[in-house]
């Protein structure tokens, strides 16, 4: 999938700069970085740590306020995008409100949007199902382990539907084998759903696998420097981690670094 | 106060065999029979009222009896003035209570205040600590013109004393919120009222309960010293005129009695603690 399926992009950033002002110091977070990502696109930020790929991504949400450039998030402002909830995000650890069941949790942003609780309640069964967590509904978060949290901090970004998923580094805390199974899952998950992703990562492997496209950042200043399509065919299959293509995927992404 | 920040989520382990775990954690919790924890403390007791009794500490600080009555004596005066010092406790205890859930309260306003306009909220949390700094010997005369000899000047004394252990616990509570989850509340376009509604009160009930409980003891002491200035009743009134005139045993029985009250009112506010919070990481077995 390429710019060519859709006619606005969903994500535009348009010659972004981040800096950030410290007493010490003017440091340049992110140097002129100008992408489009299309409507249903699977894209990650990838690169090394200080590159600005989170700051990238908190752009995208809203949680930050650029120095420079324009972000535009579904046609609006970025503001605008967070204030009309275009996206769910998740973040590094689940942030899982530990006084609410997991049930509660993921229906935390519907019961805000004021949403009946009988429609809640069928959503978050709905949503533990497509995470594969049924009969975790009335276990509190202390409960669950690691992927097990991530997993509801996924079903809780995706209860409002929104359009888009912002995903900051999602599966870094958790091992390996975690990890690449619910890579797995949530491209199941997002066959489902379709919504536009934007997964923050700084595993070569994890990038490709799940992706349409890569975005190489490199640090020092944080820039875009390489991108990268990824023409694996889907559904992905874990036996495609093994084949030639995906090992001249790494090399390829890992040549394009500059300056690591 | 707090082991560790309540919003904190813990990231466990990777692997998803958790069930499991649970059940050997549950039946851990089951299998409490009454073992060394319960009976040596008892028995600690024991001797040292059997070496009261016996006048071994009396010889020791060289104590005559009046100074220090024996258990058997302060028995005696419990069990000849127990219907007075029965309505005498309750009195106190109402006190207590009253002036602890309304300070509590306040305090607890004046936390919500402090967080959400920090600029001048904070200023409000200097004044209760600076109230709070007030000697009762010096709040009881004030409390007592204003609100006469009774019930309420000393429910005032408490409330004075109890506001700032709560007001500054709740504070911190409040605003020791993981960050990632304000930037949740952002994401959701929260206004300030739903972070408060829906992230920073709960992320506030594990310090709340620490101040209550704090407050639970500070409330006995407020309500028995402010007592003994210009009250007619209740335990501090007896304990003071008890010891004036040299009855000392019933002087020590309302002492005994304060002393259950105040276990008493602690426990009850524990026991909401766990009704409450369940779901905090002290409980996790």
């Amino acid at each position: 999938m390429s710019l060519l399926t859709a006619g606005m992009p969903e994500i535009q950033l348009d010659n972004v700069e981040m800096r950030y002002r410290t007493e010490a110091a003017d440091v340049l977070a992110l140097h002129q970085v100008t992408l489009n990502i299309a409507k249903g696109e699977f894209v990650s930020l990838l690169g090394p740590s200080g590159c600005g790929k989170t700051t990238l991504l908190r752009l995208m949400a809203d949680l930050l306020t650029p120095t420079g450039g324009n972000v535009t998030v579904a046609g609006k402002s970025a503001k605008e995008a967070r204030l009309a909830r275009k996206y769910g995000i998740v973040f590094q650890s689940p942030v899982l409100y530990d006084w609410r069941k997991v049930k509660h949790n993921i229906t935390l942003p519907l019961e805000m949007m004021g949403v009946k609780k009988s429609v809640r309640e069928e959503k978050a069964l709905e949503l533990l199902e497509l995470v594969g967590l049924q009969g975790f509904a009335d276990k509190y978060p202390w409960q669950l382990s690691g992927g097990m949290q991530q997993r509801v901090a996924i079903a809780r970004a995706l209860s409002m539907e929104p359009e888009i998923l912002l995903m900051d580094e999602p599966f870094s805390a958790l091992d390996e084998f975690t990890r690449e199974r619910l890579n797995e899952e949530l491209l199941s998950v997002w066959s489902k759903v379709r919504s536009t992703i934007v997964f923050v990562t700084h595993s070569i492997p994890e990038s490709i696998f799940l992706s349409d496209r890569v975005f190489v950042l490199s640090p020092h200043p944080g820039r875009l420097s390489a991108v990268v399509d990824i023409p694996l065919p889907r559904p992905r299959t874990s036996g495609m981690r093994n084949s030639q293509q995906f090992y001249d995927l790494v090399s390829r992404i890992r040549g394009s670094f500059e300056g690591v | 106060m707090m082991e560790g920040s309540p919003a904190t989520s813990l990231i466990t382990t990777g692997n998803e065999s958790l069930p499991a775990e649970l059940e050997t954690r549950t039946a851990q919790r089951f299998r409490k029979v009454p073992g060394p924890g319960l009976w040596l403390p008892l028995l600690a007791g024991m001797l040292f009222l059997a070496m009261w009794e016996l006048q071994l500490f009396h010889r020791l600080f060289d104590l005559k009896k009046y100074q220090l009555p024996l258990p058997s004596a302060i028995y005696e005066a419990l069990r000849d003035n127990f219907s007075l010092l029965l309505s005498y406790t309750g009195y106190t205890l109402a006190e207590a209570v009253l002036g602890m859930l309304i300070g509590s309260a306040s305090g607890f306003v004046v936390a919500l205040a402090a967080t959400a306009w920090p600029r001048w909220g904070g200023g409000s949390l200097t004044l209760v600590a600076a109230l709070n700094a007030v000697p009762i010997v010096a709040l009881a005369p004030i409390m007592n013109l204003w609100f006469g000899d009774g019930i309420g000047s000393r429910a005032a004394i408490v409330t004075a004393t109890t506001m700032a252990a709560m007001a500054i616990n709740a504070c911190k509570g409040m605003s020791a919120v993981d960050p990632l989850a304000l930037d949740l509340m952002h994401s959701y376009a929260a206004g300030k009222k739903e972070v408060f509604r829906y992230l920073r009160i709960q992320n506030s009930l594990p310090y709340v309960f620490t101040a209550l409980k704090i407050n639970t003891t500070a409330s006995m002491i407020g309500a028995i010293v402010g007592e003994f200035f210009f009250s007619s009743r209740g335990l501090g009134y007896l304990l003071s005129n008890s010891i004036k005139v040299a009855k000392m045993p019933l002087g020590w029985s309302c002492i005994v009695l304060a002393a259950v009250a105040g276990v008493l009112f602690y426990l009850i506010v524990e026991r909401l603690e766990k009704v409450f919070i369940r779901w905090h990481s002290s409980r996790r077995a």
